[in-house]
């Protein structure tokens, strides 16, 4: 039940803040260039990782017996998750902007404003490029997550379910966008997001190595401690090291 | 596009993939030795390892 719940959590976290980042792209595309192209654009990403998400999933990670299974999972997930710890340490210790999609959004509309207009009739290439990388970026890293929470004991159930969430959750925040977004506390969700992702890594990795934890999925519990623990000293440190 | 895969995929630092590939290597060498405490107490090894590798990509930007 523990690593079903976190499995759960993990994902909706983790798929809603990027969707989040590629939804800021797609409505600043939409706001500048024409809602069309953007969700031409979008769509066709969409297309894409559907596509990627086919082939990590049934075609490469089912065929991975279990332990090796694991340890690739594990390492993927340390990988992402360790990343999103030091970038959520860095912001809270005031050693990196904070995470935000509406300042992002509001970059990408100047950054887009700058641009040549569109074509008066035809299509608005650079509107769908942009719209449609931003969301195959985001939408990459989407997919490889959910792949490798998918991947556990649990199954894709709890991936599969904190995914649906996230969408339900963004499109909401999409209908009202702006002051949503202002209120998020993007910078510690995103530095939860570390915590479970790498917990998960962690356990993953041992037991592919063939390492029983004491517990059993209580495990993660413990990990999930011992890294809050860990990265809050190494906010404490690196904020009173911060230049005035 | 390569350059943003590249750090989607391995972050802004190598100090991560490469604590996490020391960790994954010493892992697989402790468990071909089996020593009697890897498989009950090994997972702290590992999670030594990550905590680590998060503490020298902090110090190293």
């Amino acid at each position: 039940m523990t690593a079903f719940l976190l499995t759960l959590v993990g994902a909706a976290l983790a798929v809603g803040l990027e969707l989040l980042e590629a939804m800021a792209i797609v409505l600043a595309v939409a706001a500048e260039r024409g809602r069309r192209d953007a969700m031409i654009g979008a769509a066709g990403a969409v297309g894409l990782l559907a596509l990627a998400g086919f082939v990590i999933g049934p075609v490469v990670l089912a065929r991975i017996p279990l332990e090796p299974l694991q340890v690739v999972v594990g390492v993927a997930l340390l990988l992402f998750g360790l990343e999103w710890l030091r970038k959520g340490v860095l912001r809270l210790a005031g050693r990196r902007a904070p995470s935000s999609s509406l300042a992002e959004y509001l970059e990408e509309r100047a950054a887009l404003h700058a641009l040549e207009p569109p074509p008066p009739d035809g299509p608005d290439w650079a509107a769908r490029i942009v719209a449609g990388k931003g969301v195959l970026l985001e939408g990459l890293e989407v997919v490889l997550i959910v792949a490798a929470l998918g991947a556990g004991a649990e199954g894709l159930a709890p991936a599969l379910l904190g995914t649906a969430v996230a969408v339900i959750a963004v499109i909401a925040i999409g209908v009202v966008v702006h002051r949503p977004l202002a209120r998020l506390p993007e910078s510690h969700l995103k530095y939860a997001v570390g915590v479970v992702l790498s917990a998960f890594g962690v356990f993953f990795l041992a037991e592919g190595l063939g390492v029983e934890w004491p517990g059993g999925d209580a495990g993660l519990l413990y990990i999930g401690a011992a890294l809050v623990a860990a990265s809050q000293v190494e906010v404490l440190t690196l904020a009173r090291e911060a230049p005035a | 596009m390569i350059a943003q895969l590249r750090k989607l995929v391995l972050g802004d630092t190598w100090t991560l993939p490469l604590g996490v590939a020391v960790t994954l290597l010493a892992g697989l060498a402790l468990d071909a030795a089996g020593p009697g405490w890897w498989h009950r107490a090994g997972g702290f090894v590992v999670l030594g390892g990550a905590l680590a590798t998060l503490a020298a990509s902090l110090r190293r930007r």
